[in-house]
């Protein structure tokens, strides 16, 4: 055996005594011996509902826990100890004028044993020292507990983190930051408890800080807290951080523009909730900033149904942008991944079906010559990287935030629209020149005839031809053996 | 026997190679470049495109061949058109009854209701109908093509529906012509039994007394009834010997 492992031997062999010891100690703890004047105390105050009644009407419950009071450090004191004043024989009434100033008055009574130099030698004690010295007191009891005081053995002595961190933060407090501005400190426990992060503790988010450190730290500006904080969230969601540096808002914000939306000014702060099926909520995020084209948006067939309707089916700022990754829209490979976008809910039949839309409309495009010409410039791109031109998608015609519904408009008035829409590629072009586009049709007897009968006449003449000019060979060479 | 085999007579003038080469290389050209486009969807196809470097490129070798084809058939029908109206050519190419009596003299034969095949002249009825193909094709699809190439232009004065019909013309008749050349005239020119292993006829402009006895005895006995066996000497630009 080597000295190592011996050494480690010998500190498991500590460990598992100790763990004894504390053992025994909580078992003492249980079996304290409590005063007869407790007992006779506790006699009222272990009932539940008795209530004391402030000045303002707040109200406290008188209840004491004896169990948790038998487990406390505290539970070789007698009632009186604390509550000076009070014994078998004596019950004084007394007034307060709120539960707060109770809690304080209490807190002194802690202060009694624990002084204020021996409590400093902790960090967290000696920032909320400071914080007394400027007026606002501190109240024991918020973090520790009041009756159930646990012992420190173990590391833990408090319920949770939270409540630890709740007990300052539940109340007003304020952060100024060098420029002036103030941020409220203040947390809502509740929305912090219906939000996605409610098993979090403070400190997963908040890293540095803890029961033990409360280190202060200057930010410029609110912004600038802002930024900064947004760093904690790729600790765990790095694969959104990772897609939102290749963003747009990344991209600004490295410019220098600090204005660029970060995690928390899309996502929130403690109150974050899962926003994937509450698609109105998306849209509005984006408004924030981007008013004109969410006007623009709400007007069209998309946008109406979304804000009108809260239509679930319809595309959001996110289906086409991307909610991390966000590309720019106006290069050509951004141009084209934008039939597939349009596809993902207009060839999808499960979909279209509810509203009486045709499937047909991708597969049209893509077979005709626009479509064709965008599915090589793609490939081209992938495999010779020789990226091709702009070409006509469905947004070209279509529009993009403004898309508004075909049905019922003048046929006149639609193509006279998409003359000028074939005109941003084919200058000059006639009032004839969208005909040239079937409309999503399939050629028809009805419509587009000719197309439909040039079709037909092949698609019957070629086979009789072939089979023709095949017989007429086989004759021959069957005449040719013959003869020899 | 032999000296029939060896014996070569004069069937093509140097024009009527050239014209030959040149369609055989722009036409082979357009199938590849236009059929490829046609059918997108293939792997070969993509893998063609692609190798030729991307659509665009595709599209411009397609235009500029079609160019040359274009040339080609314009300079093929002036010289025609003349040459029967000033030299005086013998219409050789016309379809007449006499072609449909033939085919239909030459299934007969085949099936054993005759016992020789129908006699002929200078172009059979088989290259007639090839020729024909080719010329009406080449026309359907020069007119299609220029269509389809300048879109803006041909809606200027038809309806916009000319370009889809364009296409579903100059698309469904390219296979045609495609497959009538790729199994008729080259089974007729390469593995037909009687010139396999190749016609070299269009290649050499000679073909042999054997085959025009069997083929052409019409034009043989023309040309051997009239002159005094300098054959070839009044052959015309098309080949074809002027009408003395
Ligand atoms: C024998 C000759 C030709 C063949 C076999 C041929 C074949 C084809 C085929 C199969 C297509 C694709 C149609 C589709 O997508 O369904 C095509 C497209 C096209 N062809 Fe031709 N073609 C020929 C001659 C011409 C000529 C003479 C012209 C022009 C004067 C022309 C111009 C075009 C044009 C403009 C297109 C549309 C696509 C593009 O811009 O390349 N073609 N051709
Ligand atoms: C490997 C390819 C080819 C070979 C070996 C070939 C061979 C020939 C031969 C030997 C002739 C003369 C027949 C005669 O004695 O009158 C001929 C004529 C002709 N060829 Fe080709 N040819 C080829 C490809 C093509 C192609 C691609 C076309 C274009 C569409 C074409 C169009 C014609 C036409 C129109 C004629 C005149 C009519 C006829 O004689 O059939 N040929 N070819």
């Amino acid at each position: 055996m080597t000295g190592f492992m011996k050494n480690k031997l010998i500190l498991f062999c500590i460990c598992l005594v100790s763990l004894f010891l504390c053992r025994d100690g909580h078992v003492d703890a249980k079996k304290a011996v409590i005063s007869d004047e407790t007992v006779i105390c506790l006699q009222c105050h272990s009932k539940q509902g008795v209530v004391f009644r402030f000045h303002n009407g707040e109200t406290l419950s008188v209840y004491v826990n004896t169990d948790e009071y038998r487990m406390s450090v505290h539970n070789f004191l007698g009632c009186p100890d604390c509550h000076r004043g009070f014994s078998v024989d004596k019950h004084p009434k007394r007034r307060f004028r709120s539960r707060k100033q109770y809690k304080l008055q209490a807190s002194l009574i802690c202060r009694r044993c624990h002084k204020n130099d021996e409590i400093a030698s902790k960090p967290i004690h000696a920032s909320l020292l400071a914080e007394e010295k400027k007026g606002r007191s501190p109240v024991c009891a918020d973090c520790h507990g009041a009756h159930s005081v646990m012992p420190v053995t173990g590391g833990k002595i408090f319920i949770s983190e939270k409540k630890y961190c709740m007990g300052c933060h539940e109340y007003e407090l304020d952060l100024t930051f060098k420029n002036g501005e103030h941020l409220l400190l203040k947390t809502d426990a509740s929305a912090l408890a219906r939000s996605v992060h409610n098993k979090l503790g403070c400190s997963d988010c908040h890293y540095g800080f803890s029961s033990e450190d409360h280190p202060e730290r200057k930010f410029r500006s609110m912004r600038d807290y802002s930024i900064a904080s947004s760093d904690t969230c790729k600790r765990c969601h790095f694969d959104k951080y990772t897609k939102t540096e290749e963003g747009v808002h990344c991209a600004e914000l490295n410019k220098g523009n600090i204005n660029a939306p970060v995690c928390t000014d899309c996502h929130g702060s403690h109150a974050i909730t899962r926003i994937r099926d509450k698609r109105t909520l998306i849209v509005k995020r984006c408004r924030n900033c981007h008013r004109e084209i969410y006007e623009i948006y709400s007007k069209s067939v998309h946008g109406s149904a979304l804000l009108i309707d809260a239509n679930q089916d319809v595309p959001v700022c996110i289906d086409c942008h991307k909610a991390h990754d966000i590309g720019n829209p106006l290069t050509l490979v951004y141009r084209e991944q934008i039939p597939e976008m349009c596809a993902n809910c207009h060839a999808n039949r499960l979909v279209m079906d509810k509203y009486g839309l045709s499937t047909d409309v991708v597969k049209s495009y893509l077979s005709d010559f626009h479509g064709i010409t965008l599915g090589f410039y793609k490939k081209q791109r992938r495999m010779l990287d020789k990226p091709g031109r702009q070409i006509a998608v469905c947004t070209d015609c279509h529009g993009t935030h403004n898309i508004v519904s075909t049905r019922g408009v003048d046929i006149k008035e639609l193509k006279a629209k998409l003359v000028k829409r074939c005109r941003k590629c084919h200058e000059n072009v006639t009032g004839n020149f969208p005909d040239a586009w079937l409309s999503h049709y399939e050629p028809g007897i009805r419509k587009a005839p000719l197309v439909f009968l040039v079709n037909l006449f092949y698609k019957i003449f070629i086979p009789l031809m072939i089979a023709g000019l095949v017989l007429q060979i086989v004759l021959h060479i069957w005449r040719y053996i013959i003869n020899r | 026997m032999n000296d029939i085999r060896d014996e070569k007579i004069r069937r093509f003038s140097n024009y009527r190679i050239i014209e030959h080469w040149v369609l055989l290389i722009t036409f082979i050209i357009l199938v590849l470049t236009g059929l490829s486009q046609k059918f997108y969807y293939l792997a070969v196809s993509q893998w063609f495109i692609l190798r030729i470097g991307g659509i665009d490129s595709l599209r411009y070798v397609h235009h500029y061949t079609a160019l040359v084809f274009l040339s080609l058939v314009t300079v093929h029908v002036i010289v025609a058109v003349s040459g029967i109206v000033f030299k005086k050519w013998r219409p050789s190419m016309v379809i007449t009854g006499k072609d449909f009596t033939d085919a239909a003299d030459n299934i007969k034969y085949y099936i054993g209701m005759k016992d020789h095949p129908a006699a002929c002249d200078r172009y059979n009825y088989k290259q007639k109908f090839e020729y024909w193909v080719v010329l009406m094709g080449a026309i359907v699809m020069i007119a299609s093509g220029l269509v389809l190439w300048f879109p803006v232009f041909a809606t200027q004065f038809l309806p916009g529906e000319i370009i889809p019909v364009a296409k579903v013309l100059h698309s469904n008749e390219a296979l045609l012509i495609f497959l009538i050349i790729a199994i008729w005239h080259i089974y007729n020119a390469i593995f037909s039994p009687e010139v396999f292993p190749l016609d070299t006829s269009i290649f050499t402009g000679y073909i042999s007394r054997e085959r025009m006895i069997s083929e052409h005895p019409l034009e043989l006995e023309r040309m051997e009834g009239t002159d005094t066996g300098e054959r070839g000497a009044d052959i015309g630009v098309d080949g074809i010997e002027a009408k003395s």
